[in-house]
């Protein structure tokens, strides 16, 4: 695929927003089949041996739960927060079946489903967990949708903790990174009275600067840049604040391609990077020796998880917080 | 997959009222030893649904497993509960936690909908045309 197929892609998801109306909030998207689900497929592997890292604040939620709690990780990726809190019982669930085998083959209670059409009963969890989960889904819908699932499915006075990327990156660097998507592309942004632009140049890979986007060596590396470089950070404060007060033409950037770097030896493993390369769905990057494959992000805003709870009359919110470039909340089912 | 989670698990297809409790199918089956946790077991007791419990012993061929009624929060609390082999603890950890279906199917009652069990994991995933509206 060529980035004119690419962006034929995604045209066909812009037009399709047109009518979402008729079609269902649990249809999965072009988009995130193609730069979610069908990515972390093919990167499973390399991206579990670099998620070992918990994240303190998850990591405290969990050792807080009573023991006995039984907890529901939708979204659990490679499992790494599984049995973290070896009082509780975990059930971990993702879309990717590749990175479900790699739980499965650490011995976790896990099964392939859609975190927005949980396919558990009522109130059976003591407590639910979306860790870096909701930022993949491609509509405010959706993204409503797989927190209702999350209380839904955890008894009254359950817990629920969900995390999701921030916009406001601590290594504001990073931003420069990642491809911005052009903002009518989905059914919240898409303005029907005017057909689906794109400026092809904002998505071509060749666009891509930087690497792996969060491993502690290259956090090191972007703070030296970050002090080299506060001009870039000013600006980036500046549209930030813009957030608060939208206007249409400043609006935040929220929709991203976020680039994987898949390294050759890596990806010779999977027969999938090779045919990924031959029809344009990945490419290589011969200078840093690896395969670049692209994510779909929505980052969230200051508040914005909190707006998409707040039409929610069964929960509470009981905590904020911003942690490692994170928006979290926590939920408590009334 | 546990018997835990065939408790908890319900078809959400199109056309599914309840989709639950799934009709289990068991091709194969194992049992892997882990040491009980009787606050997990007391936490979770009155959530379960009992029947479809019994019934999923029951498709694995090992009536004699559980009780047609639940055990009491006071059994499972008893002194000693947690070492008695053979005692209702130890049964319902044993039905809950120890088995793992390796190999089979789930069958929503409603639409007859069968979801695979797979190397010791279910594949829920629905088609775009079975998603709910």
């Amino acid at each position: 695929m060529n980035s004119n197929e690419i962006l034929g892609a995604q045209e066909s998801v812009s037009s399709k927003g047109d009518h979402s109306c008729s079609s269902s909030v649990q249809s999965t998207p072009d988009i995130e089949k193609m730069y979610v689900h069908r990515v972390y497929d093919a990167i499973a592997p390399h991206f579990s041996s670099t998620r070992f890292a918990k994240w303190p604040k998850v990591a405290g939620f969990l050792d807080s739960l009573m023991p006995g709690s039984l907890v529901l990780d939708a979204g659990c990726g490679n499992g790494k927060y599984l049995g973290f809190n070896p009082g509780c019982f975990f059930i971990g669930c993702d879309i990717s079946p590749s990175l479900i085998e790699i739980c499965a083959a650490r011995e976790h209670e896990v099964l392939v489903a859609d975190a927005v059409n949980l396919p558990y009963k009522d109130n059976f969890g003591d407590a639910a967990i979306s860790i870096a989960v909701l930022h993949h889904l491609s509509t405010d819908a959706r993204r409503r949708k797989a927190i209702e699932e999350l209380i839904r499915v955890v008894r009254k006075g359950g817990l629920v903790l969900i995390t999701v990327w921030a916009v406001e990156q601590e290594d504001k660097s990073l931003l420069s990174k990642w491809t911005p998507l052009c903002e009518k592309y989905n059914e919240e942004w898409v303005d029907p009275s005017s057909p689906p632009v794109r400026n092809q140049s904002t998505i071509v890979l060749e666009s891509i600067a930087e690497t792996d986007e969060d491993t502690g060596v290259v956090k090191q590396r972007s703070d030296n840049l970050k002090r080299s470089n506060n001009g870039l950070d000013d600006e980036a404060n500046v549209t930030w604040s813009d957030s608060s007060n939208i206007d249409e033409h400043k609006k935040t950037q929220q929709e991203y391609f976020v680039p994987w770097h898949l390294p050759f030896h890596r990806a010779e493993i999977s027969g999938a990077s090779a045919a990924a390369l031959e029809n344009g769905f990945a490419k290589k990057d011969d200078k840093k020796g690896t395969v670049v494959y692209n994510r779909y992000y929505h980052v969230f805003v200051e508040g914005e998880l909190q707006r998409l709870v707040s039409g929610i009359n069964n929960a509470a919110v009981v905590d904020q917080f911003y942690d490692k470039s994170n928006w979290c909340l926590v939920l408590e089912k009334l | 997959m546990r018997l835990l989670t065939h408790n908890m698990l319900a078809s959400n297809a199109r056309g599914a009222v309840t989709g639950y409790p799934l009709k289990l199918q068991v091709v194969k089956w194992s049992t892997k030893e882990v040491e009980p946790n009787a606050d997990f077991l007391r936490g979770i007791l009155p959530k379960l649904d009992w029947p479809a419990l019994v019934a999923a012993t029951h498709a694995l061929g090992l009536p004699e497993l559980l009780p047609e009624t639940p055990p009491t929060d006071a059994e499972l609390s008893a002194e000693g509960a947690a070492e008695e082999e053979g005692g209702p603890l130890r049964r319902l950890h044993r039905a809950l936690l120890e088995i793992h279906i390796e190999e089979g199917t789930l069958v929503c009652p409603d639409t007859e909908r069968c979801f695979p069990i797979s190397r010791g994991v279910p594949n829920m995933l629905l088609h775009e045309d079975e998603v709910r509206n």
